[in-house]
């Protein structure tokens, strides 16, 4: 077989400091077939057009999370195994671990929430209001979902600030270089047995022990209590390591990838003051705008899978054991799928984006919290006619994963 | 079973199977005088008549994340 035609580097953090590199999915989207990307650990398919995403993205069988990693690099096998979560799990074991989680999740239940996120986000908006500009991601895109997840886990909501700074260095893991030693907040676990092999994981790890064995001994109705429960039902239900991997990702995953839409929304809402006055004018718009931000802002950009059988996607043939990623980045910019996609439009009717993943299993867990929380805090702005606008450029998470925002200062003010 | 409403739209029966389900509650949020996902066990299940109408049977069963809900066909449990 002749070597298949090769991808434009997509890698490369330094590509993303100024924004997705948008041009190269556009080449990859329009290729035949997919294109093959080399990379250090081991080349992989790269696969950009909506519809293969979603192809692979269903097939949890064909295309698994368990093997190698679902970022690009393969782990070691005992290194996989100590950081292995919900994200990396196949049916049955993904299975059961969603489970323990999926009933805080569902669109129903998290509808009880709304007043507690209603509460948290008028408190920040009127501080920020208050302040009259400012960074945005310090005063309410980063706060605003992590005081949710902490409230829903049970977890002091004075420790936000914590939290919050370990999400920062957790991101910082997801590129080449990290600012903290590998002995910070006192670790001496092996960085590659951490997830994004961070220092700061260890950290989280252990505050998450600290506050399971607080409700060993006091159980209290949150999320954690239901974990630690879990836990002691029986060793197969939850392992300790299953535990403290869980809440990880509830903290990181609750907190980092709402804290981009928001911040990316803010941005484009500033950007773009005729949407804006779109959603002032007909409040009714909040749901489609809402879909909008979350497809604009795509705060994951990619997924990687493995094949565990050959298999056709794209017109191309793929051998077993191929890595194979899906760029959501390049899914929702897909021209055969939204008309003109690079207008942030927020009356956008049919809006099948993929930032909560391209379907399947791994569906995010936290999709109807990600969308409560944009849709109060544009309900919030909008019965304030608050107008944003950008102070400066955003400084941005240089990284080929994640889609952050570090920081971006703006001015708010009450519309007369 | 009744397999057709008074003005004549097409219905099917729908099922869940409880060992894929993975309680993402989708099904219970677009049909919920159809599907409830159990509080304790987390597996959604079928309630009511359990009997849809095809379109939106199938926009169910295209919905569900871990592809565990099926439509039955009327002719399949003929056959039984």
């Amino acid at each position: 077989m002749s070597a298949p035609p090769l991808s434009p580097n997509v890698t490369d953090d330094s590509l993303y400091a100024n924004g997705i590199p948008h041009e190269r999915f556009a080449e990859i989207r329009d290729a035949d077939g997919l294109l093959w990307h080399d990379y250090h650990d081991g080349g992989f398919w790269v696969v950009g057009r909506h519809a293969d995403v979603k192809t692979v993205s269903k097939d949890g069988k064909v295309f698994s999370s368990a093997v190698g990693h679902t970022n690009l690099w393969d782990l070691e096998a005992d290194a996989l195994e100590a950081r292995r979560s919900l994200i990396d799990t196949d049916a049955p074991d993904h299975t059961r671990l969603r489970r323990l989680v999926a009933r805080a999740f569902t669109p129903k239940n998290i509808r009880r929430w709304e007043d507690t996120v209603r509460d948290i986000t008028v408190n920040l908006l009127e501080a920020y209001v208050e302040q009259g500009e400012g960074d945005f991601v310090e005063a309410v895109a980063a706060p605003l979902p992590i005081q949710v997840i902490l409230t829903m886990l049970g977890v002091p909501v004075e420790d936000s600030g914590y939290l919050v700074e370990l999400s920062n260095f957790l991101v910082e893991g997801t590129s080449e270089t990290q600012s903290i030693p590998a002995d910070a907040f006192g670790n001496t676990t092996e960085l590659r047995l951490l997830p994004f092999n961070s220092p700061a994981s260890h950290a989280l790890f252990e505050y998450g022990e600290r506050i399971g064995e607080l409700r060993r001994k006091d159980p209290q109705d949150d999320l954690v209590t239901s974990l630690v429960q879990a836990e002691a039902e029986g060793g197969d239900r939850l392992s300790g390591s299953e535990y403290r991997n869980l809440f990880h990702l509830l903290v990181f995953a609750g907190n980092e990838t709402t804290r981009t839409s928001l911040s990316h929304g803010a941005m484009a809402l500033a950007d773009n003051p005729d949407q804006w006055q779109r959603v002032l004018d007909d409040p009714s718009m909040i749901d489609s705008a809402t879909e909008e931000v979350l497809r604009w802002s795509t705060p994951v950009l990619h997924m990687r899978r493995t094949t565990t059988e050959p298999v056709e996607v794209g017109g191309t043939h793929l051998e077993a054991g191929q890595k194979v990623v899906m760029w959501y980045a390049s899914a929702n910019r897909d021209e055969t799928v939204f008309d003109d996609p690079f207008r942030f439009d927020v009356g956008r009717e049919d809006n099948p984006h993929f930032s909560f993943g391209g379907g399947g299993p791994h569906l995010c867990l936290g999709a109807y919290l990600a969308r409560l929380e944009i849709q109060v805090l544009l309900e919030e702005m909008a019965k304030r006619n608050l107008q944003l606008t950008r102070l400066g450029e955003p400084v941005r998470a240089p990284s080929n994963f994640v889609h952050g925002v570090l920081s971006v200062d703006m001015a708010v003010e009450a519309k007369p | 079973m009744a397999d057709e409403t008074s003005d004549g739209v097409e219905l099917v029966g729908v099922q869940v199977n409880e060992d894929t389900c993975i309680g993402a509650g989708q099904c219970e949020m677009l049909e919920e005088d159809t599907f409830y996902v159990d509080d304790d066990t987390v597996i959604a299940g079928v309630i009511g008549t359990g009997m849809l109408p095809r379109d939106r049977a199938q926009k169910v069963v295209d919905t569900c994340p871990s592809r565990a809900i099926t439509i039955v066909e009327p002719a399949a449990e003929e056959e039984q």
